[in-house]
């Protein structure tokens, strides 16, 4: 079987979610995987490394509605590197809100230039709730829906799914406040502190 | 306030300076967003990462009008204004809300704004296509009124956005 490249292309990539969902990615794929994350200085060796896979499955937070400009910088030194035999590329996003749908915008931009620049599309996991789910009973759906991806690409097939936890808009609401509240609660800030309408300057 | 943010540097000599601010930030020095969430729960309102970026935040926040100048590539924008873009999550909350029947967050003393975005790079059908949407997403999430995309070429843009900026000045 076919080696498959993960490449991590969050900005905090060390610490990231998406690190935990390229572990889970690298635990249900029966072929064998290799981690790389994104970093300033990295981005010839990511172009070298992957000439050596068939696969690539890029892995990444929703930023401002779209790439990560961590991801994009690297995509845009692979545009002028690219390997000398065909490239799929797949992708797993997330995104902190409750629709996955709102991963939409980012996964045309790449299919995008998978097309400029002659990688195949392959297959997609969009996951909403992507920052707590995995803390959550409802990470078995991610797992299942993960190994899906993976089989998928070991078929070569472009498919999308799609995966969020199944709350309701205001029990979510209620989680996330929950979530962060406690995240700040960690920092020593208070829920009152973290809502300040104050923005500096 | 009125504010002008391109991502390249632009010859405008019909500005008026007095209500209008415009800020190059190919000049300025502005690093990635690190996803640290400082900004939304350490210090909240205030980025962690103290560069250029840090002064070009609050102006977008208290700014009625924004006219954003910006490459586009795959249906994104360049990575110099993504790099703003992103670095300006201080003026949110890390708290979600119901907007438009869809979780987003929590916006902080943003004033409501009235958005033109000028796109010059990548004009392929596709590209301009998914940039509509992503400026229809934009506006859900950065307080944007209305807002309209206008697309020039790069032999264009100057008189594109003095066009722009000349509608400003006479409304």
């Amino acid at each position: 079987m076919a080696k498959i490249m993960i490449i991590n292309g969050s900005p905090r990539a060390p610490k990231s979610n998406s690190k935990r969902y390229a572990e889970l990615f690298a635990k249900a794929c029966p072929a064998e995987t290799e981690y790389f994350a994104v970093r300033k200085t990295n981005h010839l060796a990511l172009c070298c490394a992957m000439q050596e896979v068939s696969d690539v499955l890029l892995v990444f937070p929703l930023y401002a509605d779209g790439i990560p400009v961590t991801l994009m910088r690297f995509l845009d030194t692979l545009a002028q590197n690219t390997p000398q035999h065909p490239v799929r590329i797949s992708v797993m996003i997330n995104c902190g809100f409750l629709e996955p749908e709102q991963n939409d915008i980012a996964v045309k931009m790449l299919r995008l230039y998978c097309r400029q620049n002659g990688f195949a599309s392959g297959s997609v996991l969009q996951i909403g709730s992507g920052e707590a789910i995995l803390s959550t009973p409802f990470r078995i759906l991610v797992r299942a829906k993960i190994k899906r991806l993976a089989a998928a690409m070991l078929a070569g097939q472009e498919r999308t799914w799609k995966v969020t936890m199944p709350l309701s808009k205001g029990l979510f609401l209620k989680a996330s406040t929950r979530y962060w509240v406690s995240y700040g609660k960690r920092n020593g800030v208070t829920k009152e502190q973290m809502a300040t309408m104050q923005i500096e300057g | 306030m009125k504010l002008i943010l391109s991502d390249t540097p632009l010859r405008l000599p019909e500005i008026d300076r007095a209500s209008v601010e415009w800020i190059d930030l190919s000049a300025l020095n502005i690093t990635n967003c690190v996803g640290c969430f400082g900004c939304w729960t350490k210090t909240p309102g205030k980025c962690v990462i103290r560069d250029d970026a840090v002064r070009v935040y609050p102006r977008i926040a208290a700014s009625s009008h924004v006219l954003y100048v910006s490459r586009i590539q795959y249906g994104s924008y360049g990575t110099t204004m993504k790099t703003m873009l992103e670095r300006a999550i201080p003026v949110q909350q890390a708290f979600i809300r119901l907007w438009h029947g869809e979780t987003h967050h929590v916006q902080r003393r943003v004033v409501p704004k009235q958005a033109v975005i000028v796109a010059y790079g990548d004009l392929s059908e596709e590209s301009k296509e998914i940039f509509q949407q992503l400026i229809a997403r934009n506006a859900h999430n950065m307080s944007f009124e209305t807002y309209r995309v206008v697309f020039a070429t790069q032999d264009k843009l100057e008189q594109t956005v003095e066009n722009e900026v000349q509608a400003w000045q006479k409304s």
